[in-house]
C-alpha cells in the first residue's frame, strides 16, 4: 500500500516538475507579446526587436496530386485562394501589352463569387446522397391536366433571399389563389352572381378568379383570409334573396330574348306562343346577335332578312 | 463663411430662435473623389483597386462590398452601408497596417465574409488570436457570422499594380 502511494507521489512530483519547466521555458520564450515595465531601471539596455520572417509554407497547391478529391478541398463556399486552388488563374486589366495580375495577392479574384464548390462531381455527390429523402411522383398526377383536374385551386406566394440578417420579407406575405370558375359546381343564377361579387378579379380570357390576400401581417393569415373569402363568395351567390327577383331587363348582363320585350311584342302580332311561329328561332338568334354583339353591317342585315322572313316579306 | 454667417443673422432676426435652417453637406468631388495624383517623383505606390479610378467599377474592377441591400426594393440599405464601414474602422485598427488591399465584404443570406490582403508580418499564432478576435467580437455585434478570409503577401510591394 505505502510503495504505491509512493510511487504516487514520485509521479505526481514528475508530472509537477515537468509541467513548471514546459511553462517555465513557454514563459521564458514568450517574447511576442511584450511587457509594460513602468519602473525604468537605468541598466536596461534598449532591447531591439530583431525583424525575423515567419516561416511561411510554400502554396499547398504545388503539392497536390492531380487526381485528389477536389470536394474535399474545397468543401464550401469560400473567397478565393491562391495557395489553395492550383489553377493559373489571372484577373485584371493592364495597358501595353503586359499580362493581366496573377492569383498571387490579387483582391480582384477575391471580390467576386466563385463557384469553386459546386464542380459537376460535387454537385452529382450531393444530389445522390439526396436522392434518400425524395419520394416518388404521385401516380395519377402525370400531367398538367391531371394535376388541374385534381387540385383546382392554386396558391402562390413568394418566398424572398436576402442578404442581410433578416430573413422577413414584408413581401412574403401576399398570397394570390386562383381558381376556375368552370371547376366550381355553380348554376346559370350562382355563376353570374359569383362574377357580379368578384367584379375584376374574373378574367374571362382563361375563365379564372384570382383573389390577392396582402392585408395581413402573415402568410398563413392570408392564406386563411382567402380561402374564406373564396368561400363566402361560393355560397352567397349560391344563395337567392327576395331582392333578386325585381331584376329587370337591364340589369341583365346579357340580352335575353326568351324574357325580352321583343318575344312577348312577336306573340301579341302573331296571337300564339313563340315556339309555334315559323322562322321565330331564326328571328332570336338575330336579334341576341343584334343586341350583344352590338349594331354592325352583318347583324343588321340578318336581322332584316329575319324579320322578312318571319313576316314572309319578299326579299330585297 | 462669411456669406453664411451674414444669412443667419438675417434670419435670425425674422424666425423664431431654436431653429437651424442652413444645411450643409459635404461636396460631392466626383472628379477628385477615389483618383490619384501623380507625384513629381513618380513613387507613390498604387494596388491595382487604387489605380483604376470609380467610373471603371463593373469594368476593370468589382466592388468591395457585396450585398443585396441595394438592388431595387431590397431591405435595409442604409444600415448595411453603416455596418460595413463600421466593419472596416474595426478590422483596419485592429489588423493596425497588416492590411495592404482594400477589405472586401461579402454577405451572403446573415452570413459575412470578411476577404483581403495582409502582410506576413505578425506570427501565426498572433494571426490566429486575431482572427478570432474580430470573428468574435464584429459577430457579437452585428449578431450574424462573420467570417475572415484572409490571404497573406510576403511583402507590401507584392500587390502594387503600378507606381505614379
Amino acid at each position: 500500500m505505502s510503495a504505491i502511494t509512493r510511487l504516487r507521489g514520485k509521479t505526481l512530483n514528475t508530472i509537477k516538475n515537468s509541467t513548471a519547466l514546459i511553462s517555465n521555458r513557454s514563459f521564458s520564450e514568450e517574447t511576442e507579446f511584450r511587457v509594460l515595465n513602468l519602473r525604468t531601471v537605468k541598466s536596461q539596455a534598449p532591447v531591439r526587436r530583431k525583424i525575423n520572417k515567419p516561416d511561411v509554407l510554400p502554396p499547398r497547391s504545388n503539392q497536390m496530386p492531380v487526381d485528389q478529391d477536389w470536394g474535399s478541398v474545397w468543401p464550401g463556399q469560400r473567397t478565393f485562394h491562391p495557395a489553395t486552388v492550383p489553377l493559373p488563374v489571372r484577373q485584371g486589366y493592364t495597358e501595353k501589352n503586359a499580362p493581366p495580375p496573377s492569383k498571387f495577392g490579387n483582391a480582384e479574384l477575391m471580390k467576386i463569387p466563385n463557384f469553386l464548390h459546386l464542380t459537376p462531381p460535387v454537385i452529382k455527390k450531393q444530389c445522390e446522397a439526396l436522392k434518400q429523402f425524395c419520394t416518388p411522383w404521385p401516380k395519377g398526377l402525370e400531367t398538367d391536366e391531371k394535376c388541374n383536374k385534381h387540385f383546382e385551386i392554386e396558391v402562390a406566394s413568394s418566398n424572398y433571399c436576402y442578404s442581410s440578417p433578416s430573413i422577413r420579407d414584408p413581401l412574403a406575405r401576399i398570397v394570390t389563389l386562383q381558381i376556375k370558375l368552370s371547376s366550381l359546381p355553380l348554376d346559370d343564377h350562382a355563376r353570374d352572381k359569383f362574377r357580379r361579387i368578384v367584379g375584376d378579379r374574373y378574367n374571362e380570357e382563361n375563365d379564372i378568379v384570382t383573389i390577392v390576400a396582402d392585408r395581413c401581417p402573415l402568410r398563413q393569415q392570408n392564406y386563411d383570409y382567402a380561402m374564406y373569402l373564396l368561400t363566402a363568395v361560393f355560397h352567397e351567390s349560391l344563395r337567392f334573396e327576395e331582392w333578386e327577383k325585381t331584376k329587370s331587363e337591364i340589369d341583365m348582363e346579357f340580352y335575353d330574348w326568351n324574357v325580352s320585350k321583343s318575344k312577348s311584342s312577336i306573340e301579341s302580332i302573331f296571337g300564339k306562343p313563340a315556339e309555334e311561329i315559323v322562322k321565330a328561332d331564326v328571328y332570336s338568334k338575330a336579334v341576341g346577335a343584334l343586341m350583344n354583339e352590338g349594331e354592325n353591317e352583318y347583324t343588321l342585315a340578318k336581322y332584316g332578312e329575319s324579320v322578312r322572313e318571319m313576316l314572309q316579306l319578299p326579299a330585297l | 463663411m462669411f456669406h453664411i454667417r451674414n444669412a443667419i443673422q438675417m434670419l435670425g432676426t425674422r424666425v423664431p430662435q431654436n431653429q437651424r435652417l442652413i444645411h450643409t453637406t459635404s461636396i460631392y468631388q466626383k472628379s477628385q473623389s477615389g483618383r490619384y495624383r501623380i507625384t513629381p517623383k513618380r513613387d507613390f505606390p498604387l494596388t491595382y483597386e487604387m489605380a483604376n479610378a470609380p467610373h471603371y467599377i463593373m469594368q476593370r474592377k468589382s466592388w468591395n462590398s457585396w450585398n443585396t441591400s441595394n438592388v431595387l426594393g431590397g431591405p435595409r440599405p442604409s444600415e448595411t452601408a453603416v455596418e460595413d464601414m463600421f466593419i472596416r474602422k474595426f478590422v483596419t485598427g485592429t489588423w493596425h497596417s497588416l492590411f495592404v488591399s482594400e477589405i472586401i465584404i461579402k454577405r451572403q443570406h446573415n452570413l459575412i465574409r470578411i476577404a483581403g490582403i495582409i502582410r506576413q508580418a505578425i506570427s501565426a499564432r498572433k494571426m490566429y488570436f486575431l482572427i478570432g478576435y474580430t470573428e468574435e467580437l464584429l459577430s457579437f455585434w452585428l449578431q450574424c457570422p462573420v467570417k475572415l478570409e484572409l490571404q497573406t503577401v510576403a511583402d507590401k510591394r507584392d500587390v502594387i499594380f503600378k507606381y505614379i
